[in-house]
């Protein structure tokens, strides 16, 4: 029967040719939507490295005078007196400076040299007390401590991805990283930390590297965020209360205050809605492509009632006539699927997107088509219950 | 081996009723050769249908083998016309997508058989109506009596034990009409079928056992 269906849709081809196009449209849209989302869903499964919930981030724009006169002393010593005082309020377990926030869509990519090759890696300059503010666990070694500041190397502190992509599986403690460059002091490791996934959690995984801050020593470009670990169940009005404290430290200072949890709700939004915009047009296209599915069907089978009239008389029952309309509308599907993944698989042939893993395709194609495979069978169920129920005598009566 | 009694077959649509046929009393013995006669619309077609088991009575039963067909469900209905009853429409009825020998197998896919014996069969059926070298035309490219052959292949190639004709020679002219009444001869005399034909022609009626003479769904005689 199956070689007989087969060669009844290649006879039909140029009327079965634009359904086959129809379906093969919708499994790549399906595809595209489905790993999107998988993309999403597969980087949110893996642990975050840090703690969001109860950190909240100050971003300070620094007074015109101290600006004007790009005096960087005075910045500092007003940056002391800031941590001074915010360390003091009764609601904070624990504050730090840092020059990117996590969530946040800023951010700091560098590329480094090892050994001849290059390693692209997210950077943060921190400051002591960082990793107590976000949580982060640390594997080996330890975070910056003040005398840091004074080595003739930059301590650094790298997440676990980094020290696998430099290192491999030795310990990375105490050894330099990267090829030195000649203006500037070696980095040499002193901790590292759980994988860091600065962009949240629907980023992809990617190396990361903390540089020093020291609040003495000021080096470099100094943070303009203070990250704030606050006691759990401190109430929004605190927020009012910190603003005004810094202020009093720092009159022509400005300081917004963004609770992490905010933040992150903000980054989760920028990345979703693209997949809910994809999600509303692929569902509607499934729906149109479904409506004209059951339309051609229908179609289909008012031509052909004469054919069903004939296979009854010929034997056929209802319950083959009905199988006969659903496989056939199988076949359609399957060649719609096929060309669709011939296409589909180009792009980790070619190499076309690197980020996508071969789970996640997979995951996608295996989605689309079984999206496919439901929508035909949805639509084909009620045309051929039609089909099953035509009267033979009735259909090989008119000429 | 088919019996009608009372039979009567009524279509109604929105504004009349039709008395298709009206208290028909048949008996059809193996091995028989029947034809039916009668001018148009006289319920020929319909007689056949029910014959055939593709339409139930209005009134009265048809029973094959002794058993009434209403007591038979659909799966076992189909069954019996798909192993006992070969039907040749007035329409010829070829599936137009489908090639002449896979027009010809379509009775045999309702069966459990291998390809290549459905195959076989098909292509012998062909040849006994002496179609064995057009075997992968479409039908549109053959000629009326092509295509009437055909469906005489179709109709014989599972072998039935009832052959239902429907205006078999009708559209074609004497020689070939006489051609097919062989075969038709043929089937009844070596393979003992059992056939009821449909025919307008006095001259095949002749070459029958016995001929049913219907009149506005009446059997007279
Ligand atoms: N499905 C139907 N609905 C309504 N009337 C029908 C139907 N089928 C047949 N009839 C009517 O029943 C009568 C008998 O039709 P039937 O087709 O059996 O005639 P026939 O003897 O085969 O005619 P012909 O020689 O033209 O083929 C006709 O009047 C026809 O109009
Ligand atoms: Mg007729």
């Amino acid at each position: 029967m199956t070689r007989h269906l087969l060669k009844l849709v290649w006879n039909r081809k140029r009327s079965n040719a634009l359904m086959i196009l129809e379906i093969c449209v919708s499994f790549l849209v399906v595809f595209v939507v489905a790993t999107m989302g998988l993309f999403l869903l597969d980087n949110y499964r893996v642990p975050l490295g840090f703690e969001w919930k109860d950190v909240w981030n100050v971003r300070m724009g620094v007074g015109r005078n101290e600006a004007n006169a790009g005096d960087a002393a005075a910045q500092q010593a007003t940056l002391a007196r800031l941590f001074q005082e915010v360390r003091s309020l009764e609601p904070v377990e624990a504050a730090a400076g840092s020059f990117v926030v996590p969530f946040d869509q800023g951010g700091w990519e560098g590329s480094y040299r090892v050994k001849g090759r290059n390693v692209d890696t997210g950077v943060d300059r921190a400051t002591v007390g960082f990793d107590k503010v976000m949580g982060l666990r640390l594997v080996a070694g330890r975070w910056f401590e003040e005398p840091d500041a004074t080595q003739s190397w930059e301590p650094v502190v790298i997440d676990q991805d980094l020290a696998r992509a430099v290192y491999g599986t030795a310990d990375p403690v105490g050894k330099a990283l990267f090829d030195p460059r000649p203006d500037e002091r070696p980095f040499r490791v002193v901790g590292v930390v759980s994988d860091f996934r600065k962009g949240g959690e629907l980023l992809p995984n990617d190396n990361f590297l903390f540089r020093f801050s020291s609040l003495d020593h000021p080096e470099g470009q100094a943070f303009r965020n203070l990250l704030i670990r606050v006691r759990p169940g401190t109430p929004p009005a605190f927020e009012e209360a910190l603003v005004k404290r810094m202020q009093g430290v720092a009159p022509d200072w400005s300081f917004e205050v963004r609770p992490l949890p905010q933040v992150r709700a903000t980054a989760f939004r920028f990345f979703l809605t693209p997949l809910i915009v994809a999600g509303t047009v692929a569902f509607f296209l499934l729906l149109m492509v479904g409506l004209g599915l059951i339309g051609v069907l229908w179609q289909n089978l008012l031509q052909r009632t004469r054919e069903i009239g004939l296979r009854r008389a010929a034997g056929a029952s209802r319950a083959s006539v009905h199988r006969q309309v659903l496989l056939e509308q199988l076949v359609l599907t399957s060649l719609g699927v096929l060309i669709g993944t011939l296409l589909v698989i180009q792009v980790p042939i070619l190499h076309l997107i690197g980020v996508l893993s071969s789970q996640v395709f997979t995951a996608g194609l295996l989605v689309a088509m079984a999206a496919m495979y439901l929508l035909s069978v949805l639509c084909a169920l009620y045309p051929s219950s039609l089909a099953a129920r035509v009267q033979p005598a009735e259909a090989l009566r008119y000429e | 081996m088919i019996h009608l009694q009372q039979v009567s077959k009524l279509y109604r649509t929105d504004r009349v009723e039709t008395t298709a046929l009206d208290n028909i009393n048949l008996e059809i013995g193996k091995g028989e050769f029947i034809s039916v006669m009668g001018p148009s619309g006289c319920g020929k077609s319909t007689l056949l249908n029910l014959m055939g088991l593709l339409d139930a009575p209005s009134s009265g039963s048809v029973a094959l083998d002794g058993k009434a067909i209403d007591r038979y469900g659909d799966r076992a209905l189909s069954r019996v016309r798909n192993e006992r009853i070969g039907f040749i429409f007035q329409q010829f009825h070829l599936v137009p997508d489908l090639s002449v020998v896979d027009n010809v197998e379509i009775p045999l896919l309702y069966r459990r058989m291998s390809n290549k014996e459905r195959r076989k069969a098909a292509l012998a059926a062909l040849d006994r109506v002496g179609l064995g070298s057009r075997t992968h035309h479409f039908p549109t490219q053959l000629s009326g009596g092509q295509q009437q052959r055909v469906a005489i292949a179709r109709a014989i190639v599972g072998r039935p034990n009832i052959l239902l004709a429907d205006e078999p020679t009708g559209n074609l002219d004497s020689q070939m009409g006489d051609e097919i009444m062989g075969i038709l001869e043929d089937l009844n005399q070596k393979e003992g079928t059992t056939i009821v034909m449909v025919t307008h022609d006095p001259r095949m009626a002749d070459k029958t056992h016995r001929v049913v003479r219907l009149f506005d769904g009446r059997q007279v005689q």
